[in-house]
């Protein structure tokens, strides 16, 4: 029996192995030179057959919304640019804002070959509107009266109200939008609550050729009508023949898979895993050639979110002087290797917001003091970034300013305790006592498991405020309970990434005192740290009546800044990096550093205007 | 007890070898008290350095020194283990010796809560658990879920000696005499019990650091308090392994081997010392953790 | 008669009072908890920033989710159509795929679990028994407790960290095996040869890996069952009476020991139904346990319940199971 058994297995093993040859391909029945692997964004899904996107909790991110759906406007955080993608320009508003007219794109083919019309803009939107419980069902009841066309190619929107950003709702600014249904298929359908929308009818130029049931790949062929689709139109051919999005599981294997070339584009790494690739996988490259690597123009950051509800967070000068007590340069070179660009101001310093906020607003910062005079602005934070990499032995190309940011706040320990002693702090053998004589215990709430960068951010500054003599304790929290505290305010100091970047319009009007709700209730509106601030109601007021492209809502958003550097409701602390690997070996002029026409993000809707703009580099 | 030890040590190799490592081992637990380093602190020591005269197991991407990081985890692990145990003992063998003596409707109702938790599947539960009181969690709250899914195993041995037990003549004499329940199986029948309870509880200390290293490569244990387990959690999110750091993801993993083999050979020498017949049951209880 | 009256029926009830216990338990830690699966798939939604909604626009889809997912009312009337729903045999929508059956999602990964788990019970279990059972015979040979150090060696290692060390070792290093899933992509699934040994290839990484942990168990429970009944009468008569080893080994000794370990087999095989998370992790292999974990991170309390009620049934009915039969292997043991 034992023999026979151990017999049995080697046999096995032999004759598995002898298939090695034909089998250690990922994709064996497809030519991996014309295919470009994707890593998933999801992970393994628990029902990948459901392409249903309009229905809420539909993850589209592994695949179906960069392959198959479209929609009207995509906004590039990377440049700042517009893409006119179903529609041919930027909408005509009228009427002080309550009517809004787009012009669709012409020649543009659903996948079964039926046109892409009026009809189906209009259907999508009254569509929704009768069917309460689907995503944008609530909006667009709110907002619009009556949706019509005009022509095959014009639609027209009355709405209830005056709304300047109403085109929001149709554009991809992070992520995704409302994309466009096809009238022909769900006007058939009775419950769109149940519907799968499986096999996808797709306006984008793939089709969805085949998936796993078990929820770890979706394989996307290009459409021979590709020409037919707003990628066709604008970009020319999307080079791959197939896109495949799988899962491999944990980061080890996502590396492990690209060192063997067998995943072209990866989502986002440890900086570990990212070290471990950049040495065994010379054609890998993120952003930058060489030291920092990391993609740093996300459209969050990270900041310590203080639950201004809970003393003593609700004092601004504590809340300056836990700011204060933070040595910036320490807190990236310990917890992030220096790989980081630091972020002072409520809004994300990319690449294209860097020029448009920071740099006309440095002076106001050089020259920004607390009550007491203090001037907190520090420029020197990224030349002390270069001096620490150098030491490191790493190469840096480029400005300094460009890479990690133009500065942050000073490390001041000693105007730190001079704010807290102003407000009743006492310091006794090196240790914090509240002003009613309790020792002084911070709990910082982060991530366990799922944003990696945040729970080292929150470690490292725990560390600086442990050096500067409050207890801190970091609680790590998976993510359902994470996203439930966060919501009903039950934190002291959270490790976040709440602030806004090209989003910034539609973003903070979460926070006018309309839509406050106090601590223990669910603030579904965005305004979790619960700031309440008269100052800023007016601004938003102001803010919500303009055009988000026009100067003057530039001019309110720069006060809304200054206003929070003044509040410091909540410091923010880096910009979210990612390493969101590129493998150079089959495909190449993925957007870098030095090509930056778009924003490197595989996971958004608008990954399908990078397709067309990639080469393949001829090895098989 | 003293004796016993001595005599077993002297014949019983097995025995020598499981006592000199947990010796060995509880020595280094020790240590964890003279630690220059509070293991909650990172960068203080430079990172990533290979074992040397200096740092005796190296040092960690977190800037800390694995070595005096071990001293805290054997400490943090065995406690645990041994929590957990105690409690899951206690609970165990109480509902054990209650339901095998009193029988009848009490028995059936003890019996079918107990096997509940047998049929339960832990490791989900432990999981949801785990990840809902994440933010409260501790060493001793571990100890305390992992006891609710282990005590049962115990509870049902305990109650087939007892029910041999309650037939027996002393049993009745103690009725007779005009003890009451909580006596008589606490003076008459807790001492049979011991044995199989010595046995059990080395069992479940195993059960406990494996069920609790599974835990924290969820990131679901107290990842700032060193363990065997959360060593190992730090080690894969730095990716040690594929890093080259073997000396780091190593380093717990051979100390469960050692600490496994020293206490499953002297659960075994124990028992044989006992009652060679009796291992056979006991040993059914470790067998939920085998997988996890 | 007596027998059905006696022992059969006493422990078929209790066999339903335990599967009621166990499903309560497990139908109310989840909602004891501030696990809320409305605000986390709304939280999915936002947390790529991916709507943009008006604030009070999210409030009224919270409500109207609410509604749909059935979650208003009392603990106590959604337990009660929960067992309403049981008993036809209907577990409800899942609530983070609503709404999806949570049946269709199971059946759709459980060949795939209920594949691995069970051949890898069985050949883990016939292997380390029959190699512990050989090991315990012959405990003082050399080669004997060579083998126990080794089992003693592996199995308390962590089982993630055998798994990822065999997938970096025979995936990566030597790229033999496949990384993730299991089949290739671009085959259909079918009976043909090809099918079967690409689907073989893709799990053996899985089972070996389960394999080693579950040898070394089973080894080291068999080599102190065996040498324990070594040492018992009946061998000894047997050797006297001059019975070759070979036939003592595994008439006498061998049958002997294997019986408790019916028993364990019996539940291991019962408790597949909760998957195997850390091998669906590390192989990427499809499977119930990644479900159940997503489940759980999601707050879907419907597939929480879906898995576990199943997990529950099948080690409950294991453990009847072998109660029942347990006579038919040991004509020592009637029925109490």
């Amino acid at each position: 029996m034992k023999k026979l058994s151990i017999i049995l297995l080697f046999v096995l093993m032999l004759s598995l192995v002898g298939q090695t040859v034909t089998f250690s391909q990922v994709l064996p029945k497809v030519p991996r030179n014309e295919t470009l692997i994707v890593d998933a964004l999801h992970g393994r899904l628990a029902n990948p057959k459901d392409f249903n996107f309009w229905k809420p909790g539909v993850s589209v991110g592994n695949g179906a919304q960069q392959m198959l759906f479209d929609g009207l406007w995509y906004l590039d955080p990377q440049t700042r640019k517009v893409i006119n993608a179903l529609a041919e320009s930027e909408p005509v508003y009228e009427n002080n804002f309550k009517k809004m007219t787009v012009k669709l794109r012409k020649g543009i083919y659903w996948s079964d070959g039926k046109p892409f019309t009026a009809d189906d803009v209009v259907f999508t939107v009254d569509y929704l509107m009768k069917h309460p419980g689907m995503s944008y069902s609530d909006a667009f009841n709110r907002y619009v009266s009556k949706v019509y066309k005009k022509d095959n190619y014009t639609v027209v929107f009355e709405l209830k109200e005056s709304i300047p950003a109403f085109h929001y709702l149709f554009t991809s600014i992070v992520y995704s939008t409302c994309y466009i249904m096809p009238k022909h298929v769900f006007e058939k359908v009775e419950d769109p609550l149940k519907f799968e929308f499986n096999p996808p009818v797709s306006l984008g130029p793939y089709v969805l050729k085949q998936y796993d049931p078990q929820g770890y790949w979706w394989l996307f062929e290009r459409r021979a009508d590709w020409r037919r689709t707003s990628v066709g139109q604008l970009y020319g051919m999307p080079q791959p023949k197939h896109v495949l999005f799988i899962y491999y599981g944990p980061d080890e294997k996502k590396v492990m898979a690209q060192a063997q070339h067998q995943l072209d584009l990866i989502f986002d790494l440890t900086p570990e895993s990212w070290e471990i690739l950049r040495k065994s996988n010379p054609y890998s490259r993120i952003w930058y050639k060489d030291f920092p690597w990391a993609w740093m123009d996300d459209v969050r950051a990270r900041i310590m979110a203080m639950n201004l509800e809970k003393p003593p967070f609700n004092n601004k000068d504590v809340r300056w002087a836990l700011t204060l007590a933070v040595d910036i340069v320490d807190v990236v070179t310990s917890g992030f290797d220096g790989i980081a660009r630091v972020n002072p101001l409520w809004i994300c310093a990319t690449e294209s917001l860097l020029k448009e906020y920071y740099l006309p607003l440095e002076s106001w910062l050089k020259d920004y003091a607390l009550e007491d005079g203090f001037k907190p602005w520090d420029p020197t934070v990224p030349d002390r970034v270069v001096d620490y990499a150098k030491k490191r032995g790493y190469t840096v190309t480029g400005n300094p300013r460009e890479i990690f940011g133009i500065g942050w706040w000073k490390y001041a320990p000693d105007e730190a305790e001079k704010l807290l002693v102003k407000n009743g702090f006492k310091k006794v053998g090196g240790k914090w006592y509240l002003p009613d004589g309790t020792p002084w215990k911070i709990t910082i709430t982060a991530p366990a498991n799922f944003e990696i960068h945040a729970t080292r951010l929150a470690f490292a500054v725990a560390d600086q405020w442990r050096k500067f003599g409050i207890d801190v304790n970091v609680e790590t929290v998976e993510a359902g309970p994470f996203w439930n505290k966060w919501n009903l305010g039950d934190f002291e100091v959270g490790s976040y990434w709440q602030v806004p970047a090209t989003d910034f319009y539609t973003f903070v009007q979460g926070y006018h005192s309309r839509f406050y709700k106090p601590t223990g209730e669910v603030a579904t509106a965005g305004n979790q740290i619960r700031w309440k601030n008269a100052k800023l109601d007016k601004l938003l007021d102001d803010l919500v009546n303009l055009q988000p492209e026009s100067p003057k809502a530039k001019a309110i958003v720069t006060d809304i800044l200054k206003l929070y550097v003044e509040e410091m409701p909540a410091p923010v602390f880096i910009i979210n990096l990612k390493f969101n690997s590129q493998d150079h070996y089959y495909w190449t002029n993925f957007p870098t550093s030095d090509n930056s026409y778009m924003a490197p993000v595989w996971w958004w809707g608008q990954f399908k205007f990078i397709l067309p703009q990639i080469k393949p580099t001829g090895r098989k | 007890m003293f004796m016993i030890i001595r005599d077993l040590y002297r014949s019983d190799k097995k025995f020598a070898f499981g006592f000199t490592v947990i010796c060995l081992l509880i020595f280094l637990a020790l240590l964890s008290f003279v630690s220059p380093y509070d293991p909650k602190l990172w960068n203080v020591v430079p990172k990533n350095r290979p074992p040397s005269l200096h740092y005796i197991l190296g040092t960690n991407s977190m800037g800390q020194d694995i070595f005096w990081n071990l001293t805290h985890a054997i400490k943090n692990s065995v406690f645990l283990g041994s929590l957990t145990a105690v409690i899951s003992i206690f609970i165990g063998t109480f509902v054990g010796l209650l339901s095998g003596y009193r029988g009848g409707g009490l028995d059936r109702f003890l019996m079918s809560v107990n096997d509940s938790f047998i049929v339960i599947p832990s490791l989900p539960i432990l999981i949801l658990i785990s990840s809902i009181i994440k933010q409260h969690i501790n060493l001793i709250l571990i100890a305390f879920i992992l006891a609710l899914f282990s005590w049962p195993w115990g509870g049902r041995q305990v109650r087939a000696i007892v029910l041999g037990l309650r037939e027996r003549e002393f049993t009745y004499m103690a009725n007779f005499s005009g003890m009451n329940t909580f006596q008589i199986i606490l003076t008459e029948h807790l001492p049979f019990v011991i044995p199989w309870v010595m046995a059990n509880f080395i069992n479940t200390i195993l059960w406990a650091i494996g069920m609790e290293t599974t835990l924290a490569i969820f990131g679901l244990s107290s990842l700032e308090t060193p363990t065997i387990g959360t060593t190992i959690y730090w080690a894969l999110q730095y990716q040690a392994l594929l890093r080259g750091i073997w000396w780091w993801i190593f380093t717990p993993v051979i100390l469960a081997i050692l600490l496994f083999v020293a206490l499953y050979t002297l659960s075994v020498s124990i028992s044989n010392y006992l009652d060679p017949r009796t291992r056979i049951q006991r040993m059914r209880m470790k067998e939920g953790g085998s997988e996890a | 008669m007596n027998l059905l009256k006696r022992y059969i029926i006493p422990r078929l009830i209790q066999y339903f009072i335990v599967i009621f216990i166990g499903v309560t338990v497990v139908f109310l830690v989840p909602r004891f908890t501030p696990l809320d699966p409305v605000v986390t798939v709304l939280n999915r939604m936002t947390s790529y920033g991916a709507q943009y909604l008006d604030p009070s626009a999210i409030e009224k889809l919270k409500e109207t989710m609410m509604e749909l997912y059935g979650l208003k009312g009392s603990i106590w009337e959604q337990y009660l159509n929960f067992w309403k729903r049981l008993f036809k045999g209907d577990f409800g929508p899942s609530l983070s795929i609503f709404p999806t059956p949570v049946i269709s999602i199971i059946a759709n990964s459980l060949p795939w679990t209920a594949g691995l788990l069970v051949v890898v019970a069985i050949l883990s279990w016939i292997i380390g028994n029959i190699l512990g059972g050989i090991a315990g015979y012959y405990a003082d040979r050399r080669w004997s407790k060579v083998m126990s150090i080794v089992a003693m060696s592996i199995y308390p290692i962590p089982y993630y960290i055998m798994a990822l060390v065999l997938l970096i070792l025979f995936a990566y290093i030597f790229p033999i095996f496949p990384m993730v899933g299991g089949y290739s992509i671009g085959l259909t699934p079918s009976f043909s040869l090809e099918f079967i040994f690409n689907v073989i290839k893709h799990a053996f990484l899985p089972a070996l890996s389960l394999i080693l942990i579950g040898i070394g168990w089973w080894f080291l429970s068999m080599r102190s069952l065996t040498s324990t009944i070594v040492a018992e009468d009946f061998v000894t008569y047997a050797e006297v009476m001059g019975i070759p080893s070979r036939k003592i080994l595994f008439q006498y000794v061998m049958r002997n020991g294997l019986l408790p370990q019916i028993t364990n087999l019996a539940l291991q095989i019962g408790g597949i139904f909760s998957g195997s998370l850390i091998t669906e992790t590390v192989f990427s292999y499809p499977g119930l346990g990644q479900l159940l974990y997503m489940a759980i991170n999601n707050g879907d309390f419907n597939l929480i319940m879906g898995i576990a009620v199943l997990s529950i049934i099948g080690i409950a009915t294991s453990a009847l199971l072998i109660d029942l039969l347990y006579p038919l292997f040991d004509p020592r043991v009637r029925y109490r």
